[in-house]
C-alpha cells in the first residue's frame, strides 16, 4: 500500500460505507446559508459544500492529505451539522467530517493539537486521572480571586478565557447545588422504571449539580437509576479531533459497562455525549465483535428531554413565574434530531411564558472545545446569539449541553444581561421544590 | 509597477485575496458542477467602495472578473472561464433600509433572498420572487439571472420587483439605474441590466419592492395517474381564467426522492404526478378559486385533491417542492438540470416526448417544474465519472432543447444562458440578433472583461 492510500483510508472507508454519500452532494448550495462559518466568513471554502468539495478532491487525489487548505478549512468547521438538517440529498456530513479528521490527524496536518491530543489520549481516557485533573479546577472556581484573574489583564488571553469558562460551570443562583462527584442515585425498591445514567466525564466533574437535578427529575417520574461503575468518557471530543481509535476504545468500554445493566434505557443529559452514544453503531460498524452490540447499545440511548416526553412528563406543582427562552444545542437538534421534546417540556412547566429565540438552531460557537481553539470566530457567533437573546427579554435561557451552558453563560455575563442560563432539567427540578 | 495581486491586497487586506490554488478549487464551479474553471483569484469586498477600487485595479491591468453570490446558479454563470478574479459578495449582506410606507427595501447584493422575506414578515410583508433556492441564493444573483420561482406565475419574475440598482461598471464607474418612480425616464437601463447575467457590471446596491402578505392563502395537492392528465389540468386551470399564485408539477421519480429526504412532505409515492397549486388573495375569492380548481382537477382525472389544513402543512409542501432538486441527488452522483420554456398548451405533448428521449439514451429522468409558466426542468440523473454516460446526457439535452424550440419554446426560463446554453443560442436567434446583443454588451463592457465567455457565443472561435 503506498502512502497516499494509507493516508486517505478513513475517508475512503467512510465513502465506501456511505456508498456515494459524498458523491450524493450535487453541489446545489442549499446548505451554505445554514452554515455559521460561511455566514461569518463568506468563503465557499468555509461552507459545507466547499468543505465537501475539498474532501472529494482529497478522496479523488486532486489534493494531497497534507494540503494546508484542506486542514485549515476542515479545522474551522464547528461540526454543528446544521448542514445535514437542510441537505435534501441526504449527505452525511458529520460522518465524513470525522473520517477526514482522522486522516488529517494521521497525516499530522491538523494544526496546534499536541497538548489537546495528550489530554484526550491520556487524561480523558481514565476517570481516575480526570478526577485528579479536575480537582484543582473545582477548587479554583469557588475562589473569589479566580474572578478577579479572569477579569484582570495579566494572564494570557487564552488562559483568561479558560478561566471564564470554568467560572461559568458554577451552578446558577437558586439552582440546585452539588459538588459531589458521586451521583445521588435514586433506588427505593419498587420504582416503576429502571434506567441507567450516563454521567459524562466533564459533567461528572463540573456539572454535578446538573446531574443531581436530573436524578431529582427522574425520581419524580418513578425511575430507579443506576450509574454503571465502569463507564468512561463517551469519546465525542476524540472523534471530533480525529482521534478515532481512542474514541472506539472508549466506545467499547462503555458498551461493556452498560451491557452489565439490566435497565432498558440509557439516559444522557449532555447533547454532545448523547449524539456520540447514539452513533456508536456507526463508529464500530467495521468491528466484527462489536458492531451488533454497538447497535443494541445505541438503540437504548435517550436524551433526558426525549425520555421524559416519551414516558409522559409530570412537572411539579410549584409555579415559576418566568419568561423562558431556549437555544437548541446542535448535537441535540441537528445530530440527534431531538427537536420538539425540549420545547414541549418547557411549554408544560407551570407558570412559564415561552419566548422563542431567533436562530435558536444556529450554533452558539461553543462546539466542544472550538471556543478555546478558535476564540475569535467563536466569539463572533456568540455575539450574534447574544444579540438575539437580548431581544427576547427572557429571565432564563435553557440549553441542554454542558459546553453550550458554559459558553452562553460566559456570553450572557459579559454582555451584562440579567439572564440565568440553565439546563432544562434544572428548571424542571425547581417545580418540585 | 506593483502586481495586480499586491494592489488588491493593499485595498482589501492579504486575508481577503485568495490566490492559493488549493483554496481556489472550491470556486471552480457553481451549482451546475459539470463546468469547471479555476479563477486566478477570489476577493471578498465588504463595500461598494472596495468593489470600485478593485475593479479599477483590474481595469488598469486588463484582467477579467466576475461577481459571485451564493454560487447556486445552474448555468455555469459564476464560473471564471477565462480565469481572472471572482468577486465573492457574500459578505455584502446588509439590509440597508426598510421603508414600509413606500413598500421598498434597499439591500446589498449578498443579502440572501429568504433573509429579506424573513426580515419583513412580522410587519406583514414579503419579497415575492421565490426561487426554489431562496434559502441560499442572493438578491444580486437573482437580479443577474432575473430569477423566477413558483410564485412568479402570479407575481412576476425578479425584474418586476426591482426598483433601482447601483452598479459598478467594468471601468470602475459607479452608476445608478432606475429608482425614480414607476416609469423610466430616458432609456430603461434598469430593465437592460436585470438578467444580464453579470456581463454588464457588478450590482452593489439593490432597491426592491415589498409586497403586502395576502389576506388568505390556500394550497392544494392534486395527484394524478398520468403525467398527461396532470398537464391537461394545468392548461384547464389557466384557461378557466384562474390565476393561481403557483402551479407546480412533480413526477413520480421526484416524489420518491423527496419522500426519502429530510423534506418528506407526505406526497403519494404511487402517483404518476402531483400538482401543487396555490391561490391567494381575498378570503372569498380564494375559497371560490380553490373550489373550482378541485373540480377541474377531478374532471381531468385527479385521484385525490387535498387542501393543506394549516400553515405547517403548507410549509411542508413547499419545503418538499423546494428541496426536490437537491433530493434528486439521492438517485445518482450527478444531476443535469435543463431549463426550457414551452407554451403551456404543449405540455401534454412535449412531456411524454421528453421521457421518450431519456429512455432512448438509457437515462434516468425526473421532472419537477413550474407548470403554470410552461417552464420545464427536466433533470437527468447520471454519474459524471462515466464519460460515456456524460456523452449520452449531452446528446439527450440537445434533443430536448431542439424539441422545445421546435414547439415554439425558448432556451431558458430562469436559470440563464451562462456557459451552459451558449451553444443553443443560434437555435433561437439569428446572426443579426446576436450581433445586436453583442453591441449592447460592448457599450457596458467594451473590453469584454466582465464575466467573459457567457451568454453570447464567441463567433470567431466557434462554428455554429
Ligand atoms: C436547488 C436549486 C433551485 C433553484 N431554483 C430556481 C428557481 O426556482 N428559479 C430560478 O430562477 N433559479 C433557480 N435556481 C438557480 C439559482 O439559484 C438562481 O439563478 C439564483 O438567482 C442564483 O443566485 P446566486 O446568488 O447563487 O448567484 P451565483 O450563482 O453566484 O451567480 C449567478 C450569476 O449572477 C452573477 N451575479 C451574482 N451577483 C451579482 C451581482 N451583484 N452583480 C452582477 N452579477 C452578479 C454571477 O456573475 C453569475 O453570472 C435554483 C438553483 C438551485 C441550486
Ligand atoms: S445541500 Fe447537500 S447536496 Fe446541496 S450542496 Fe449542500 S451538502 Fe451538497
Ligand atoms: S458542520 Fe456546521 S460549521 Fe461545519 S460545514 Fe456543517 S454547518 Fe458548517
Amino acid at each position: 500500500m503506498n502512502e497516499k492510500t494509507t493516508m486517505t483510508r478513513a475517508l475512503d472507508r467512510a465513502l465506501d460505507h456511505e456508498a456515494e454519500k459524498l458523491l450524493a452532494c450535487i453541489h446545489c448550495g442549499l446548505c451554505v446559508s445554514a452554515c455559521p462559518t460561511y455566514l461569518q466568513l463568506g468563503d465557499e471554502n468555509d461552507s459545507p459544500r466547499g468543505r465537501l468539495y475539498l474532501m472529494r478532491a482529497a478522496a479523488e487525489g486532486r489534493l494531497p492529505m497534507t494540503s494546508r487548505a484542506l486542514a485549515h478549512h476542515i479545522d474551522l468547521c464547528l461540526g454543528c451539522r446544521a448542514c445535514e438538517t437542510v441537505c435534501p440529498s441526504g449527505v452525511r456530513y458529520g460522518r465524513l467530517l470525522e473520517a477526514v479528521r482522522a486522516d488529517l490527524s494521521r497525516a499530522g496536518t491538523t494544526p496546534g493539537l499536541w497538548s489537546v491530543r495528550f489530554l484526550l489520549n491520556h487524561i480523558f481516557t481514565s476517570p481516575a486521572r480526570l478526577r485528579w485533573f479536575f480537582a484543582p479546577a473545582r477548587w479554583l472556581r469557588r475562589r473569589a480571586f479566580a474572578r478577579r484573574w479572569a477579569e484582570g489583564k495579566f494572564l494570557p488571553a487564552r488562559v483568561r478565557l479558560a478561566l471564564e469558562l470554568l467560572l461559568a460551570t458554577m451552578p446558577e443562583e437558586g439552582a440546585p447545588r452539588d459538588e459531589r462527584r458521586t451521583i445521588p442515585l435514586v433506588s427505593s425498591g419498587r420504582r416503576a422504571r429502571r434506567v441507567a445514567f450516563f454521567a459524562g466525564c466533564v459533567a461528572r466533574e463540573l456539572f454535578a449539580h446538573t446531574n443531581r437535578a436530573t436524578m431529582d427529575v427522574l425520581a419524580a417520574h418513578d425511575c430507579e437509576v443506576e450509574d454503571p461503575s465502569d463507564q468512561v468518557c463517551c469519546g465525542a471530543l476524540h472523534a471530533h479531533a480525529g482521534e478515532i481509535e481512542t474514541a472506539r476504545a472508549l466506545a467499547r468500554r462503555n458498551i461493556r459497562a452498560f451491557e452489565r445493566s439490566a435497565a432498558e434505557t440509557i439516559i444522557v443529559n449532555v447533547a454532545g455525549c448523547g449524539a456520540m452514544l447514539k452513533e456508536y453503531s456507526e463508529l464500530l460498524a467495521d468491528d466484527a465483535e462489536y458492531a451488533e452490540r454497538a447497535r443494541a447499545f445505541a438503540a437504548r440511548v435517550r436524551d433526558v428531554s426525549e425520555y421524559l416526553i416519551e414516558i409522559g412528563l409530570r412537572p411539579g406543582p410549584r409555579p415559576l413565574h418566568l419568561r423562558v427562552t431556549y437555544d437548541a444545542p446542535c448535537h441535540l437538534y441537528h445530530a440527534q434530531r431531538v427537536r420538539t421534546a425540549p420545547l414541549e417540556m418547557i411549554r408544560r412547566l407551570p407558570g412559564v411564558t415561552f419566548v422563542p429565540l431567533t436562530e435558536a438552531e444556529m450554533c452558539c460557537g461553543s462546539a466542544g472545545i472550538y471556543n478555546l481553539r478558535h476564540p475569535e470566530l467563536a466569539d463572533r457567533l456568540l455575539e450574534r446569539k447574544i444579540a438575539h437573546l437580548r431581544r427576547t427579554g427572557a429571565d432564563v435561557l435553557l440549553t441542554g449541553n454542558a459546553g453550550c451552558l458554559m459558553h452562553l453563560r460566559r456570553g450572557v455575563r459579559r454582555a451584562g444581561l440579567s439572564m440565568r442560563v440553565l439546563h432544562p432539567v434544572e428548571l424542571l427540578a425547581l417545580t418540585y421544590a | 509597477m506593483m502586481s495586480w495581486i499586491a494592489e488588491l491586497e493593499a485595498i482589501l487586506g492579504d486575508e481577503d485575496v485568495i490566490t492559493d490554488p488549493e483554496r481556489l478549487l472550491a470556486y471552480e464551479c457553481d451549482g451546475l458542477s459539470i463546468h469547471k474553471h479555476l479563477p486566478s483569484a477570489v476577493i471578498f469586498p465588504e463595500s461598494a467602495e472596495e468593489v470600485v477600487r478593485a475593479v479599477k485595479v483590474l481595469a488598469r491591468h486588463r484582467i477579467p472578473f466576475l461577481a459571485r453570490g451564493a454560487g447556486t446558479g445552474l448555468s455555469g454563470g459564476a464560473v471564471a472561464v477565462q480565469g481572472g478574479v471572482i468577486f465573492e459578495l457574500a459578505r455584502m449582506n446588509r439590509i440597508l433600509e426598510i421603508d414600509y410606507e413606500n413598500q421598498l427595501a434597499i439591500v446589498e447584493p449578498g443579502v440572501i433572498n429568504l433573509a429579506l422575506t424573513r426580515a419583513v414578515a412580522d410587519a406583514g410583508y414579503f419579497y415575492a420572487p421565490d426561487p426554489s433556492s431562496q434559502m441560499a441564493c442572493t438578491l444580486g444573483g437573482n437580479v443577474a439571472e432575473n430569477a423566477g420561482g413558483p410564485h412568479c406565475l402570479k407575481y412576476g419574475m425578479t425584474g418586476h420587483h426591482i426598483l433601482g440598482l447601483e452598479v459598478v461598471l467594468p471601468d470602475g464607474t459607479i452608476i445608478t439605474l432606475g429608482g425614480h418612480g414607476a416609469d423610466a425616464v430616458g432609456y430603461d437601463l434598469l430593465g437592460l441590466f436585470i438578467g444580464s447575467e453579470g456581463t454588464f457590471g457588478i450590482a452593489t446596491k439593490i432597491t426592491v419592492r415589498l409586497m403586502r402578505q395576502p389576506q388568505a392563502v390556500k394550497t392544494l395537492l392534486a395527484d394524478f395517474l398520468s403525467v398527461e392528465d396532470a398537464s391537461r389540468a394545468v392548461s384547464a386551470i389557466i384557461a378557466a381564467g384562474i390565476l393561481p399564485s403557483a402551479l407546480e408539477m412533480m413526477d413520480r421519480a421526484t416524489i420518491e426522492a423527496v419522500e426519502a429526504s429530510v423534506y418528506a412532505a407526505g406526497l403519494p409515492t404511487d402517483a404518476a404526478a402531483v400538482l401543487i397549486i396555490e391561490v391567494d388573495g381575498l378570503e372569498a375569492s380564494v375559497a371560490y378559486d380553490a373550489e373550482r380548481i378541485v373540480e377541474i382537477c377531478r374532471a381531468h382525472g385527479a385521484r385525490q385533491v387535498l387542501v393543506a389544513r394549516d400553515e405547517a402543512e403548507r410549509t411542508r409542501l413547499w419545503a418538499g417542492r423546494k428541496g426536490a432538486f437537491g433530493a434528486l441527488g439521492r438517485i445518482s452522483p450527478d444531476l443535469m438540470v435543463q431549463d426550457a420554456v414551452i407554451p403551456r398548451s404543449k405540455l401534454p405533448e412535449v412531456l411524454p416526448e421528453i421521457y421518450r428521449i431519456a429512455a432512448r439514451y438509457g437515462l434516468r429522468m425526473a421532472n419537477v417544474f413550474h407548470a403554470g409558466d410552461g417552464n420545464l426542468h427536466p433533470n437527468i440523473c447520471f454519474d459524471g465519472r462515466n464519460p460515456e454516460e456524460v456523452e449520452r446526457v449531452k446528446a439527450a439535452c440537445q434533443e430536448i432543447m431542439h424539441l422545445c424550440v421546435r414547439v415554439g419554446g425558448s432556451l431558458t426560463g430562469e436559470h440563464g444562458v451562462g456557459l451552459d446554453k451558449i451553444a443553443y443560442m443560434p437555435l433561437v436567434f439569428t446572426e443579426e440578433d446576436l450581433e445586436a446583443m453583442a453591441r449592447v454588451r460592448a457599450v457596458f463592457d467594451p473590453e469584454g472583461r466582465c464575466n467573459p465567455g457567457k451568454v453570447l457565443p464567441v463567433r470567431r472561435c466557434r462554428a455554429f
